[in-house]
């Protein structure tokens, strides 16, 4: 049984949760069917990269790589991560910034990202509502730069 | 395998291991080396900081720490009042956390940051060395030094103004509402009435059909 706290990385699939703890509200003890929605839809620019747990790790780097290394366009590029996702973005920034020898830098910003789950009754004879749950998590945007010459 | 002696597993830095990417059942694990290790780390290379000042608190995040429990002293501390022989309270926060606990180390100087208004930050990115020391109390009490590459982050939370043109600076963010210190990770249930609009259908691909099976 998923505690309605456990964190974000845990259950990427929807599961049924049957809510009969009261942090805040009192909840009828319904079986819920959790779905979470997606993160707000950023806008994404040529050089922003969005790093996920799905995709290889190797995959993910090669392509910061290749990016970095473009002749055309600015030479930097900005790993952004959310929840597990931090941990890879910041395994591909040092990565990158190991194999350019120290010629490369780092900038890293953190910021708070609001998730929106949906709960929805299992039964539809139940007099369950569907549910909103918000939910804070943590995100990391890392911009990899190669400095200016003073 | 030496069952004696001291081994030491040193990775080249210019190549550094991604531990977090490892599958768990890694062979790289002591602990699945046959025999039953017991650990003690130390940290061979502590986090270096450009210029800190001397009222400074830092605060150490592990895996298993509580983010109440650490917000908790750490928030007191800030907020003190002078006392009535001059002292002020700490204005610098460093929150430092290595490996898995990077994630929550974001979170705590988040919720700083959201309950403490005005805060000036700097994050700063590196590998970090750390030294582990396993012991086997059954074989003849050998031991292992392993120097583990892990990643890990340093966030420097500020009522002074810092540096804007170091790299990882983030200027103090806007006036939001503060949300109740009670809710760690901000989780509220609020019972609204969803519609079924056209634009949130789309934002689930991955859901199942709720309403397909007649019962």
């Amino acid at each position: 049984m998923a505690e309605p706290r456990s964190p974000v990385s845990v259950a990427q699939n929807p599961s049924g949760v049957s809510l009969t703890e009261t942090p805040v509200v009192e909840m009828d003890p319904v079986e819920y069917t959790l779905r979470k929605r997606l993160p707000r839809k950023l806008p994404k620019r040529r050089n922003d990269v969005y790093v996920n747990m799905k995709t290889d790790f190797k995959a993910q780097l090669s392509r910061c790589q290749k990016l970095l290394d473009s002749s055309t366009g600015p030479r930097e590029i900005c790993i952004h991560g959310l929840g597990l996702a931090i941990n890879r973005a910041i395994n591909i920034a040092l990565q990158l910034q190991a194999s350019s020898q120290g010629a490369l830098q780092l900038a890293a910003n953190t910021s708070t990202v609001e998730l929106v789950d949906d709960l929805e009754p299992e039964d539809p004879d139940e007099a369950g509502e569907p549910l909103t749950r918000t939910r804070n998590n943590s995100a990391i945007h890392i911009k990899v730069f190669y400095p200016d010459p003073q | 395998i030496p069952s004696s002696g001291t081994t030491h597993l040193d990775e080249p830095l210019s190549r550094p291991p991604v531990w977090t990417t490892l599958p768990p059942s890694s062979t790289l694990k002591p602990g699945r080396t046959g025999f039953k290790k017991v650990c003690t780390t130390g940290e061979a290379s502590p986090c270096p900081f450009p210029g800190l000042g001397t009222g400074i608190l830092e605060m150490r995040v592990k895996e298993g720490s509580k983010i109440r429990n650490l917000l908790g002293f750490a928030m007191a501390r800030m907020q003190e009042q002078v006392k009535p022989d001059g002292q002020v309270g700490v204005t610098q926060v460093l929150f430092t956390g290595l490996d898995r606990a990077i994630t929550k180390t974001i979170t705590c100087a988040e919720i700083m940051k959201r309950q403490v208004q005005g805060l000036h930050q700097l994050s700063k990115l590196q590998y970090t060395t750390v030294r582990e020391v396993w012991e086997n109390k059954e074989d003849g009490r050998s031991r292992m030094t392993i120097h583990r590459t892990v990643p890990s982050i340093c966030i420097l939370l500020s009522k002074d103004p810092l540096d804007p043109t170091e790299p990882g600076y983030q200027h103090p963010a806007d006036v939001r509402s503060v949300s109740d210190p009670r809710d760690i990770k901000g989780e509220r249930v609020v019972c609204r009435k969803r519609t079924l609009s056209p634009c949130s259908q789309s934002k689930q691909p991955n859901a199942k059909k709720a309403h397909s099976a007649i019962h």
